[in-house]
């Protein structure tokens, strides 16, 4: 059986810039994240995907067809840009029922899937206001709304939880994985772990244009967790905190910043070193400024994936 | 008042100084995008062509016996005057240039912030709006001035040089006065015009239509009117029929419209001070969506 | 029309309308309707004994033809493909089930008929002011008809070359500009068939030629060389077509990259 999306050696670049290099993946029903940092490579695939760049070598195909310039697949896939970009003049509904009249709906029909995907996005209310007078939220739900008003089979969402309040989050992961019980296809592109983990297990790792890790998402956790973190902790009282914990079995190394009053910890338990501060802060009298991770984040795990 | 934690970030410990040309990082940073911009360097290279056809002219004026033979009666357009110096400064190609190089560089001006939403990261530093408009003028006025005032001032200087003798400065002592003068209100205008323009919209190619509509708009009224009432009044009408006027005005020189020449300068320095206020009030740190 | 290219024209045509753009372009093609007013009033104080036809074709004219189809073709036409990309919206073109050159014919003919509505409105009323008199007649009606669809088809010409443009160039506004007041201005001027290297030759060898009884405003019909008619027309349909089928066959093989 093809899969829903398929990618065969699939290269681009940009002048002498590699935007992605030699991907082959195969993406069926259900939903899948395309995880990475900034300049990974993933809105340069979604862009192939949803026809505004061509290939170098290589192909893309979406049920089996090729993308480039076959406007048939459109009808087929919703796209919500990872751009903030509108036909500001129009209002919400205008905005919706315009480009649905573009897949030949009647007007009565486009209407009305309008007046649905607003309702699903929840911004009923404010239909009739010109797009121009959204907050940064509001013209993010809009936009997905335009990416699911036509009920597509296959949706691409490039960065679609961007500049949304907890709440909002909330109400659009429950909509993404509602569309994906109702069997559709779904990609979605984020650099925030966290997000990608309430969304889907099935991830794909990409970074500097390849792919470097596919799986589960507790593989990456796990990779996560079995590489060593990095804790600072900014204390007037740091050398007894340093020394509180140097006990521990899952401390590695203790780093002093004396003109800071900071000390580093580098740990490969994070929950329990975490739960073990917060024991100290509360039984004793030590007194905590500030704490950062300075390696928690997704680049950290890329770059020990790829072997910094 | 409790310190503010922020995460990664270092506070600068130092004092902040009171800097008297705040606006200049702003002009400095709209002269290199400028320049950055593809075909500018080109045009502003080739928007000097005039000056040097004009230096040419300086130095052939000095040497009329030895350019005879190209030069036969020609001598009174080889003449350098005042009304030398105002010619120069009322080219239309000079006009048509400045245009050009302004709709490359300078058309994004507020137009560009506007759409990027950048206005409020200015106001969000210790920056007014005074020093916001004025930095942004800062960069028509460096390549006006650039094509206007300074090859003027040095053409008047090449004559000095030339002609060996301070005889010249004698003959004509006001006419540094003049042209510093016409530059400066020439300046004035095409940037109160760019800055206006500009301000009226976040897309630029809407600017350049703005401004060239504008520019021609205005030319063919003058036309049409002059047509319709014969009045030399219609050059009231046209923006580079005003220039002429009131450079005539500065020059001494005979007006090309039979009018007075304050009227040309009366109408340019109210379009700048509409022009002013119209921008003052399209310039805000927070976007009003109406 | 297909379907494709009707839903784009639609869709355009109401996203024109409600643009505050329009409206300004509206109000400058409207400059022509103030001048027509002042004109009347200036015959009917009796300072003048031209002709209403004459005046409106050599005053009114020379406003519609040689600046308002120019600035209109030139800010629309350019904007065809620009504004997609500078506005970031091209990626809800390209994901929609539409063929690329549709979308480029369906968006010309959407500014060709908001630029057309614009112009014809002006020119019609303009045109009444300055001859509903007691010498109107019926073939008066003819003559304006005439002026519409030459001014009509010098839009189109001039729309469709701009598109190209856009379709082309990244910034193709400084282009567009060069050639529609600079190339159009002055090659007219040039004797022989250099002046038929350009769309306002074509356009005036349409236009009736009315002899000025005062002779004031014959220069304004200077060194014209007149193509015939059906020549004209012609020459003005292909360049029309031509370049629209351009545009579209460049925008179906381009790629646009949006600036991050």
């Amino acid at each position: 059986m093809t899969a829903v999306i398929e990618a065969r050696n699939l290269s681009r670049w940009y002048g002498n810039v590699l935007g992605i290099s030699d991907l082959n993946l195969e993406i069926n029903q259900g939903i899948t994240a395309l995880l990475g940092p900034n300049g990974a490579g993933k809105s340069t695939f979604m862009k192939i995907l949803t026809g505004q760049l061509k290939t170098n070598i290589g192909e893309a195909r979406i049920f089996g067809e090729k993308v480039w310039n076959n406007r048939h697949i459109f009808r087929r896939l919703g796209f919500c840009p990872e751009d903030d970009a509108f036909y500001e003049d129009l209002s919400g509904f205008e905005f919706l029922a315009g480009l649905l009249s573009l897949y030949g709906f009647s007007h009565a029909e486009c209407n009305q899937r309008a007046r649905q995907a607003l309702e699903l996005v929840e911004l009923t209310d404010v239909a009739d206001r010109k797009v121009r007078s959204y907050s940064r939220g509001m013209r993010q739900r809009i936009k997905i709304a335009q990416a699911i008003a036509h009920d597509p089979e296959v949706l691409i969402l490039d960065e679609p939880l961007n500049g949304l309040d907890p709440l909002s989050k909330r109400r659009i992961i429950k909509l993404i994985k509602e569309f994906k019980n109702s069997g559709k296809t779904i990609v979605v592109s984020s650099h925030i772990l966290p997000e990608v983990e309430a969304l889907t297990s099935e991830i794909i790792l990409i970074h500097q244009g390849k792919i470097i890790a596919r799986g589960d998402i507790y593989f990456i956790r796990d990779l996560i967790d079995t590489h060593p973190h990095m804790i600072r902790v900014k204390s007037p009282h740091f050398r007894q905190l340093a020394q509180t914990l140097a006990g521990e079995d899952y401390l590695l190394k203790i780093a002093f910043e004396p003109s800071e009053q900071a000390v580093v910890f580098e740990t490969h338990d994070r929950d329990r070193f975490f739960n073990r501060l917060n024991e100290i802060v509360l039984t004793s009298s030590l007194v905590i400024d500030e704490i950062t991770s300075p390696d928690d984040n997704l680049q950290a795990v890329f770059d020990y994936l790829v072997g910094k | 008042m409790s310190s503010i934690r922020e995460k990664g970030y270092h506070h600068w410990e130092g004092q902040f100084l009171d800097k008297p040309r705040i606006f200049w990082p702003i002009t400095r940073t709209g002269i290199k995008l400028a320049f950055g911009r593809k075909h500018f360097k080109l045009g502003y290279t080739f928007s000097f062509l005039p000056a040097m056809t004009y230096a040419v002219i300086v130095y052939i004026s000095e040497r009329l016996e030895d350019f005879k033979f190209i030069a036969q009666g020609g001598d009174k357009l080889l003449q350098v005057n005042p009304n030398f110096f105002k010619s120069y400064l009322t080219l239309d190609l000079l006009y048509f240039a400045i245009l050009i190089l302004m709709s490359i560089g300078g058309a994004g001006l507020l137009a560009d912030d506007f759409r990027h939403k950048a206005v409020q990261l200015y106001f969000a530093r210790p920056l007014t709006k005074a020093d916001y408009l004025l930095g942004k003028a800062g960069v028509v006025i460096f390549f006006v001035g650039t094509l206007t005032l300074v090859p003027a001032i040095l053409l008047y200087i090449l004559k000095l040089l030339f002609a060996g003798s301070f005889a010249f400065f004698l003959e004509y002592p006001w006419l540094i006065l003049s042209i510093l003068a016409f530059s400066l209100f020439m300046i004035l205008f095409f940037t109160a015009f760019i800055l206006l323009a500009s301000s009226l919209s976040n897309n630029r190619n809407y600017v350049i239509s703005i401004i060239f509509g504008f520019y021609f708009f205005s030319e063919i009224l003058r036309g049409i009117f002059f047509v319709i009432f014969r009045s030399p009044f219609s050059a009231l009408f046209s923006i580079a029929a005003n220039l002429k006027q009131v450079a005539a005005g500065f020059f001494q020189v005979k007006p090309p419209y039979d009018y007075p020449w304050y009227l040309s300068f009366l109408l340019i320095s109210v379009f700048c001070f509409l022009s002013y206020l119209v921008v003052k009030h399209k310039v805000r740190g927070v976007e009003v969506i109406k | 029309m297909k379907p494709e290219t009707q839903r784009v024209f639609s869709f355009y045509f109401f996203l024109k309308k409600k643009s505050p753009r329009s409206r300004m372009f509206f109000l400058l093609s409207s400059a022509s309707i103030l001048l027509a007013l002042i004109i009347r009033f200036y015959r009917l104080a009796g300072q003048w004994t031209e002709s209403g036809q004459i005046i409106f074709q050599n005053i009114l004219m020379v406003f519609f033809l040689q600046f308002l189809i120019v600035i209109l073709a030139l800010f629309y036409g350019t904007s065809i493909v620009s504004e997609e990309v500078e506005g970031k919206t091209l990626p809800y073109l390209s994901s929609r089930p539409l063929s690329r050159a549709s979308i480029i014919i369906g968006k010309y003919l959407s500014s060709l008929a908001v630029t057309s509505i614009m112009l014809i409105s002006t020119l019609l009323i303009s045109y009444f002011i300055l001859n509903l008199d007691r010498e109107f007649q019926l073939q008066d009606i003819w003559t304006v008809v005439r002026y519409a669809l030459v001014l009509l088809l010098g839009l189109a010409a001039y729309l469709s070359f701009f598109t190209f443009l856009s379709t082309w160039l990244a910034r193709p506004i400084l282009l567009g500009l060069a050639f529609g007041f600079g190339w159009e201005n002055v090659i007219q001027y040039f004797p022989g068939t250099t002046q038929k290297l350009s769309i306002v030759h074509y356009l005036k060898s349409l236009l009736p030629q009315y002899s000025s009884a005062s002779g004031r405003l014959s220069f304004l019909f200077i060194r014209l060389e007149p193509t015939p008619d059906w020549l004209s027309v012609l020459i003005l349909v292909l360049i029309t077509v031509v370049f629209l089928v351009l545009a579209a066959l460049l925008f179906s093989f381009k790629e646009y990259l949006i600036q991050d």
